[in-house]
């Protein structure tokens, strides 16, 4: 196994060449593991981007992180490639930032219809809207739940 | 395909819509009984007897876990991150250890990584056999359900040797694994994966080759390759779509780059593509437990690692017996990671349900369903 960031580099070029105002953060983590963090009204443009010309055809988790001192939510989409054999071991995150006291997004299932799942239970985890969802109910959480968002970092368990 | 059914009142059984055209349709609540893996509920909007539209609705088994590992020390997890799915425990359990390894950057012995690969291939036949005990009792094959329960306690005993426990272990540690091969080891385990694939011949003879099996299987339940990847498919019903997907293979991780086994697919995407997927997948376990040790190199089996997780971030993967599992870890410095998102096999192969039973007959919809071997209490966490 190489140590080299290659096949890495490649990728976070490309993006910039084609998204040069769009992508404001890259940050190769490792070998096949990478973040790039996008302004999220083009989130979707370069979605498309990866699934069509990088070959990122499979989505493989979304996941949502609540960072409260910052007055934040950050929405990262783990996709990978099963198309290009030879990418498969690697992980893109595609992140965006949304703030924590508007949370709204616009959503990805028309780029990847796997986030469907994973975008309802970011909404209902969360409180995070996502736009252009065709379902956005309620996932594990019963349908009476009429409490807050309960993995949200301000929610504690009656045991703390 | 329309618009998906919306959730009936819990106190409702049944109930028939009329569309426009005229036309009735039935929507009924299966479930939320437990099916042989833990609670959870389809929608199903019949016509006639055609199945024309599927809600999954999970969520029945539920209990936080992301939040549980936020509030708990790193160690303290582990026995929690186990419980989504106690028979294949050992492989979340490395989910979780490879994280936190690769966020604290240690490196585990070969020893090691040997003895966390025997344990995850037991984990596997031990899952594959439970699975498909429950797919015999669905399809009313008594046989076929008390064979594959009676033989998984081979792997139940030689996994209680090996780590003191016979389902859930917490054997696998930040830096290696806790306890070595006991004497005697290797002949057991030889011995029982032999007369294992003896059976296994036998359960081709009495279901696999059965016309019982084949004629309610073959063509039930066709996931396309282009639908599996675009749905986020893992693990055996992706393979069984016929992609060559495993991450044993494409990301080689613990011991699996030095052993031999053949990545199995099959290319038609029904309920007997899945089904067989998993019967190659024991051979090629027990094939995989012969090599580990016959093989395993002598040395320590554990490096000591810190107890508190550094800043950074992971995304540690393991190819699971439903499919990867992840852990996208943030850690900040203490000995509680800052978030540990945890992303099961079932939960990715949750999105194919819908898929495989759409336009199916619903007496068939416990061959499709089951042949992804999606397992409630793994999805929900």
């Amino acid at each position: 196994m190489s140590l080299s960031h290659e096949r890495e580099d490649a990728l976070v070029q490309k993006l910039k060449e084609n998204f040069p105002a769009d992508i404001k953060e890259t940050n190769i983590i490792r070998r096949a593991r990478l973040e790039v963090t996008v302004a999220p009204e083009k989130i979707k443009d370069i979605a498309v981007f990866l699934r069509d010309k990088l070959g990122f055809d499979h989505p493989n988790g979304v996941s949502a992180v609540d960072y409260n001192r910052e007055s934040r939510f950050e929405i990262v989409y783990h996709v990978s490639s099963m198309g290009i054999k030879d990418m498969r071991d690697l992980v893109l995150d595609l992140k965006e930032s949304v703030p924590r006291n508007a949370p709204k997004v616009g959503s990805l299932v028309s780029v990847w219809s796997g986030v469907e799942n994973y975008e309802r239970e970011s909404f209902e985890m969360f409180g995070i809207q996502f736009d252009g969802h065709p379902r956005l109910e309620k996932l594990f959480l019963t349908d009476n739940w009429d409490g807050p968002p309960p993995l949200r970092k301000d929610i504690r368990f009656p045991t703390d | 395909m329309s618009a998906p059914p919306k959730p009936v009142p819990l106190t409702t059984v049944e109930s028939t819509e009329t569309s426009e055209s005229g036309a009735q349709t039935l929507t009924l609540s299966v479930g939320p009984q437990h099916s042989g893996s833990g609670h959870m509920r389809l929608i199903v909007e019949v016509d006639g007897d055609i199945i024309v539209n599927v809600a999954p609705d999970p969520g029945y088994v539920h209990r936080g876990i992301e939040k549980i590992i936020e509030l708990r020390n790193i160690i303290k997890s582990i026995p929690v991150i186990e419980r989504p799915s106690i028979i294949d425990a050992s492989n979340l359990n490395h989910a979780w250890v490879r994280s936190i390894e690769e966020i604290q950057g240690v490196e585990v012995p070969r020893r090691g990584q040997y003895l966390r690969t025997l344990l995850n291939e037991m984990n596997r036949i031990m899952s594959h056999l439970y699975w498909l005990s429950i797919y015999g009792v669905f399809l009313g094959h008594t046989t076929m359900f008390m064979w594959p329960l009676g033989d998984r306690e081979l792997f139940i005993d030689l996994a209680e040797k090996l780590t003191g426990a016979r389902i859930t272990y917490s054997y696998l540690v930040p830096g290696g694994v806790r306890r070595d091969l006991p004497p005697g080891f290797a002949e057991e385990a030889v011995k029982r994966t032999e007369y294992f694939e003896k059976r296994l011949k036998e359960y081709d003879r009495i279901f696999f080759n059965n016309p019982l099996f084949t004629s309610r299987a073959k063509g039930i339940g066709v996931l396309s390759k282009e639908k599996a990847i675009e749905l986020g498919c893992t693990g055996p019903t992706l393979r069984g779509s016929g992609v060559d997907a495993d991450l044993r293979k494409d990301e080689p991780y613990a011991a699996y780059p030095e052993l031999d086994f053949e990545v199995s697919t099959r290319p038609d995407g029904d309920s007997f593509s899945r089904a067989m997927v998993h019967m190659d997948e024991m051979r090629e376990s027990c094939k995989i437990i012969r090599q580990i040790v016959k093989k395993i190199p002598s040395g320590p089996i554990r490096r000591k690692a810190p107890i508190v997780l550094p800043r950074g971030v992971a995304y540690g993967r393991v190819e699971s017996a439903r499919g990867e599992c992840s852990f996208y870890l943030i850690g900040e410095g203490g000995d509680k990671p800052y978030r540990a998102r945890y992303i099961t096999g079932s939960y990715r192969n949750m999105a194919a349900i819908p898929a495989v039973l759409l336009g199916n007959r619903l007496a068939d919809m416990p061959t499709a369903w089951w042949s992804i071997d999606y397992w409630p209490v793994e999805a929900d966490r």
